[in-house]
This record gives C-alpha cells, sequence and structure tokens, in this order.
C-alpha cells in the first residue's frame, strides 16, 4: 500500500498523543484481563475468553499504529473495535444465551466507563482528521493522486 | 496491603493530577520536577509492592496472585512511559498525558486495594 505518511499528519503526536495514551492503558488493561482469565478459567466460558484477549490485542495493534502513525494498520484495527464493542454490546445487553459477560466490550464498555465505546469514534475521527490535515491522500491509506 | 502507604499513593496522584491539570491550562509542557513528583509515586509503589510480596510469602493473607501482581505491574508501568513523552512531546499535550497516567495510577491503587481486601 501506499505510504500517505509523508503528507499527512502523524497520528502519534499533539492531541493524538492523548488519543494513544487512553488506548495505550485500555490495551493494558484488556491484554492483562484476557491473558488472566485465559490462563486461569478458559474452561468456564472459551469464547468469551478468548474473545476478551483477542479485544485486547486489538487494543494493542491500534496503541501501536496510531503511535507510529501507521494509518493502513490503525483504519482497520479501530474499525473492529466499533464493531466489536456494538456487537459484543448489543448482544450482552440483549442476553442471547449465555453470552459473554466479561469481556471489555461487554455491555457497550460499562465496566471501563463506556470508554470501548467512545475509543472508536475518537480514533476514526482522529484518523480522518489527521489524514485531511495538509493532504491529497485517502485517508484510510488508498492510491496516492499522481501529482 | 498497608492503607497509610496506599492513601499516600492516592494523595500523590491527585496532587500529580491537579499540577498537571493547572499546566493543561497554562498550556504547558511536563517540567522535570513534575517527573520528579512522578517518581517519588513510583518510588511508594516499589516499596509497596516489596512489601505486599513480603507479606505474602511470610504472612497469613492470601490474595488472587495472578489479578494482584498483574495490576502491580501495569500500575509499575504508567508513569515511566508517560515520563518518556514529556520528553517527546514539548507541547501542552504531554501534560494531558500526565494528568491521565496519574489519575490511572490512582485508580489502580483503589483496585488494588479492593483485590488486597477480598478474598
Amino acid at each position: 500500500m501506499t505510504s500517505p505518511r509523508a503528507t499527512t499528519r502523524p497520528t502519534g503526536s499533539g492531541p493524538g498523543r492523548l488519543l494513544v495514551a487512553i488506548y495505550g492503558i485500555l490495551a493494558l488493561a484488556a491484554t492483562a484481563r484476557g491473558i488472566y482469565q485465559v490462563a486461569t478459567k478458559l474452561s468456564e466460558a472459551p469464547l468469551a475468553y478468548l474473545l476478551s484477549l483477542l479485544a485486547g490485542l486489538v487494543y494493542c495493534v491500534a496503541t501501536y499504529a496510531l503511535a507510529t502513525n501507521r494509518r493502513s494498520i490503525a483504519w482497520p484495527a479501530v474499525l473492529v473495535e466499533l464493531v466489536g464493542v456494538l456487537t459484543v454490546g448489543t448482544l450482552s445487553v440483549v442476553d442471547v444465551g449465555d453470552f459473554p459477560d466479561e469481556t471489555v466490550w461487554s455491555g457497550f464498555g460499562a465496566g471501563y466507563g463506556y470508554i470501548p465505546l467512545v475509543l472508536p469514534f475518537l480514533g476514526i475521527w482522529w484518523l480522518w482528521s489527521t489524514g485531511r490535515a495538509r493532504a491529497d491522500t485517502t485517508a484510510d491509506g488508498g492510491p496516492t493522486p499522481v501529482g | 496491603m498497608i492503607v497509610p502507604v496506599a492513601l499516600l499513593v492516592g494523595v500523590l496522584c491527585l496532587a500529580l493530577a491537579g499540577w498537571a491539570t493547572w499546566f493543561v491550562v497554562l498550556d504547558r509542557a511536563v517540567i522535570l520536577r513534575q517527573l520528579w513528583g512522578g517518581a517519588v509515586i513510583e518510588a511508594a509503589l516499589v516499596i509497596q509492592a516489596v512489601v505486599a510480596g513480603v507479606v505474602l510469602l511470610v504472612g497469613d493473607h492470601d490474595v488472587d496472585a495472578a489479578l494482584f501482581w498483574g495490576y502491580v505491574i501495569t500500575q509499575l508501568i504508567v508513569l515511566p512511559i508517560a515520563a518518556a513523552w514529556a520528553f517527546a512531546e514539548r507541547t501542552r499535550w504531554s501534560s494531558v498525558v500526565l494528568l491521565v497516567a496519574a489519575l490511572t495510577v490512582g485508580f489502580l491503587e483503589f483496585r488494588l486495594w479492593q483485590i488486597w481486601e477480598t478474598l
């Protein structure tokens, strides 16, 4: 993929630091929790705990990508989080079967002050606005226009 | 866990968070003196971890070890990262990050205390 890095505003500096910091804390919290759950009680609810760990790893990827200005990785990571929090959040609220009750995404992230719900939107907005800042490239890291 | 130390950590975190907030308002970057403040908190955390380790080894107190040490390690990581960023980002945003970091450490201290008390 062509790199829009040269022409767009870096995602990891200025206000982006705050976003990366919050992503980092959530990544740390969710991954540590996921590892703990998988390591100590995987058999109780394999789907929930593996999902928990997966969520944590996606936050790690998003943190890394935003910090190092890798848009083509950051976009999918942030979008996966949005889909994840909305899907798992909805399923946990309507309570389909014994769906995971103990992931960062459960109850739309209520256990984490709804930060998991707000963060993807902030991430998308930030990627979009920094991508437009000084750029003639598309924000999603797509092909750079000729010229 | 030693209650006075936990309280001290909580108060210091709030103080550092307040100081950082003031710098956000003033539109200033983190200064070295604030990092020394962070270092004092970090030192208290290390002492607390060592004491907790000793108590768990020789005392009769018991905790969910994986959970407890997971929180301890997480808590120890946060301030050093914020400090590293303070050098890299010389704008008010380093103060915002320090503010978030201080509040996070304070919150983790509260959770640690909860974990210590239950079980």
